[in-house]
């Protein structure tokens, strides 16, 4: 096992930047998931660490050794990818034998390694078979096995996933998952599903747009997201946005809606709100930080309601307020229709606070 | 209970008959027969005699089913069975020849138009069309003149050299075909399974198109196998000459010997028909099936 680190990596084509001064280190045994919407580089990245693209600037470390001219070979990293790639013409054994041939190992340490394997991922009983003829889960398997036969310094997985039904995805999360535990393996994950990478990771990387947004772990980026885009991208439902002005009023901040209503804020947010660098701010909050009332109370500013979604053990109401919807969990019980005035009450302690301008978080320290 | 539903006893709605399924069928039979006439009458015709070919009404059956025409063109201490036996094996030379050059050039050409992207590349595979955009006899004279340059009029190299011409365009498109089937992410796993390119195309992509090496095989070696005019212009000597040339010979300007001319032609097809019939199966076995989820 290793760490791998990247410093300043770049990848274009012509004027297009795929990749973009992106850094960030991940320790030895550490999971990381690399996450972001389509098309945003987390894939490129991924491949220029396995050394299937060529690198266009900056440099890229796995256990301490400079890699960015070296084969995909000579980097002894193992990868699993979307599709598997199983060899199509090969028998699971010789699939998961593959990279120890290739490796020139002996014929017997071949036999034991690939039964070990199998063990673990119990595909013992599936050994002799063509990929074509196994399930979607198992061909699964057999793409772990290939990679984990090899005990390689690092696992690249590319939304392994991705292909799967929603049940066996829930299953297989925990058994990658329960996988990294057991070997203490150093993992770099790239995933669309922010709940993957939430679930799984020790630490996630939100990508955007080629750049780096947020390296952190999942818990921190959730609590704190630097910016709108990685506010908005990470929990589900999304936070929800609200663009607001901040008006002084004497010593103390309101933020101020086009609708009219006013909303007093604490010391510490007006602190923040102050440092924007336009009167345009946005408020964000998640849906469990707010509170629904069907009748005005102090500090509430006013709504009315979307649509309902009962999901069973709680229901996400989404309520028009300043021109955004907002979601707000209730309790299922509480009955709610569509068009009904409600108030929405804040959590000043768990508000955050965006410029609307660079739309990074307005923070003080 | 299941008994009292399955023993009630069903309407009988008469079915319409299927017009449209019918007349394909119909159609399917008329263009066998169309087919298959030609090769049966040069079958029965080539086990008659000489007499009985000629006669009119023609016998449909041979009264005396005769394999001397056969054993004439097989037997080689006669001097029709020399030339036969001669010009079968010149045309098995010059096919086998230009089949194995064809997928030689072909392979490794198809698969870097299917994965490299370099400057020139749609220029490039676009020009190697080229050729086809023409009739063949349009080269006739120029490929004549470069050969005499080359000094290759009278030797099987000319006729290997322009089969390759007119083979290879399509052999690259085909296999390009195959190539950009077999999804790039295999030949990535096997160069992070530690091998490299080349061995990633050797073990891995190599196995997997081999029905479209095969098919572009049969393909290059028909088209050598059955090629006339070329063969007919560059080679004026006997012991040189190719089937397709050579059968000529059994029409001679009085008589022609029919039995023996199909007996001939019969074993000329023989080649290509047990090609068939061996790798046929590769034409239809799907291509890489189960190698990734799509």
């Amino acid at each position: 096992m290793a760490e791998v680190v990247l410093e300043h990596v770049m990848k274009n084509y012509g004027s297009l930047y795929a990749v973009n001064d992106v850094s960030f280190t991940v320790n030895d045994g550490e999971f990381v998931a690399l996450v972001g919407p389509s098309g945003c580089g987390k894939t490129t990245t991924l491949n220029l660490i396995a050394g299937l693209l060529p690198i266009s600037g900056g440099d890229i470390a796995i256990g301490n050794r400079v890699v960015n001219d070296l084969d995909p070979k000579d980097r002894d990293i193992a990868m699993v990818f979307q599709n598997y790639a199983l060899y199509p013409n090969k028998t699971v054994f010789n699939n998961l034998a593959f990279p120890l041939q290739m490796r020139k190992l002996p014929k017997a340490e071949i036999a034991t390694k690939v039964a070990e394997a199998a063990r673990i991922l119990d595909i013992t009983h599936l050994l002799e078979r063509k990929p074509r003829e196994l399930s979607g889960g198992q061909q699964q398997r057999v793409a772990l096995g290939r990679a984990l036969v090899r005990d390689p310094l690092v696992f690249l997985m590319d939304e392994p996933l991705s292909n799967l039904d929603a049940k066996l995805r829930v299953q297989m999360r925990s058994e990658i998952k329960r996988f990294h535990h057991n070997l203490g393996a150093t993992i770099i994950y790239v995933t669309h599903d922010q709940l993957e990478a939430v679930t799984m990771a020790d630490k996630m990387a939100v990508m955007n747009g080629g750049f780096l947004q947020q390296y952190d772990t999942p818990a921190q980026v959730f609590a704190n997201p630097v910016n709108m885009f990685v506010a908005s991208f990470v929990g589900s439902p999304a936070m929800s946005l609200i663009s607001l002005q901040a008006v002084s009023r004497g010593t103390d901040m309101v933020l101020q809606s086009a609708e009219g209503w006013e909303l007093p804020l604490s010391p510490t947010n007006a602190q923040k709100a102050r440092l924007s660098t336009t009167k345009n701010v946005v408020l964000g909050a998640r849906h469990s930080t707010l509170k629904l009332h069907k009748s005005q109370v102090p500090g509430s500013v006013p709504g009315k309601i979307y649509t309902v979604e009962p999901t069973g053990d709680v229901t996400f109401a989404q309520v028009f307020i300043a021109e955004a919807v907002v979601n707000i969990s209730v309790d299922p019980s509480v009955h709610l229709s569509p068009d009904e005035p409600v108030w929405i009450e804040f959590d000043q302690e768990r508000v955050h606070l965006f410029d609307a301008e660079t739309t990074s978080a307005l923070t003080v320290r | 209970m299941t008994d009292a539903t399955s023993t009630r006893i069903r309407p009988v709605t008469k079915k319409p008959v299927d017009y449209w399924r019918w007349s394909g069928r119909v159609f399917l039979v008329l263009l066998l027969i169309f087919t298959a006439m030609p090769m049966a009458w040069m079958l029965i015709t080539s086990l008659k005699t000489g007499f009985a070919a000629m006669q009119y009404p023609p016998q449909w059956w041979p009264a005396s089913p005769t394999l001397e025409n056969y054993a004439r063109l097989l037997d080689p201490r006669n001097s029709i069975g020399q030339d036969f036996l001669r010009y079968f094996w010149n045309s098995l030379w010059v096919s086998t020849a230009t089949t194995i050059l064809a997928i030689i050039v072909a392979v490794p050409a198809a698969y870097a138009f299917s994965r490299f992207r370099f400057p020139g590349r749609t220029f490039l595979f676009f020009s190697v069309l080229l050729r086809n955009m023409f009739p063949a006899i349009v080269f006739l004279v120029p490929l004549f003149i470069l050969m005499r340059l080359l000094g290759l009029v009278n030797t099987h190299g000319s006729l290997i050299l322009t089969y390759l011409t007119f083979g290879l365009p399509l052999a690259i498109w085909l296999l390009k075909g195959f190539y950009d089937n077999i999804p790039i992410q295999l030949e990535q796993a096997a160069r992070i399974d530690g091998a490299t390119r080349f061995q990633a195309f050797l073990y891995i992509v190599m196995p997997l198109s081999t029905p479209g090496i095969i098919a572009t095989a049969i393909y290059s070696f028909i088209g050598a196998w059955n090629e006339y005019i070329y063969a007919y212009t560059f080679l004026t000597k006997h012991d040189q000459m190719t089937l397709p040339v050579g059968i000529q010979r059994f029409f001679s300007e009085n008589a022609t010997d029919w039995p023996g001319l199909m007996a001939a032609t019969f074993m000329m097809s023989v080649p290509v028909v047990v090609l068939f019939l061996v790798l046929q199966k590769y034409f239809v076995q799907a291509l890489t099936e189960g190698a990734v989820k799509h």
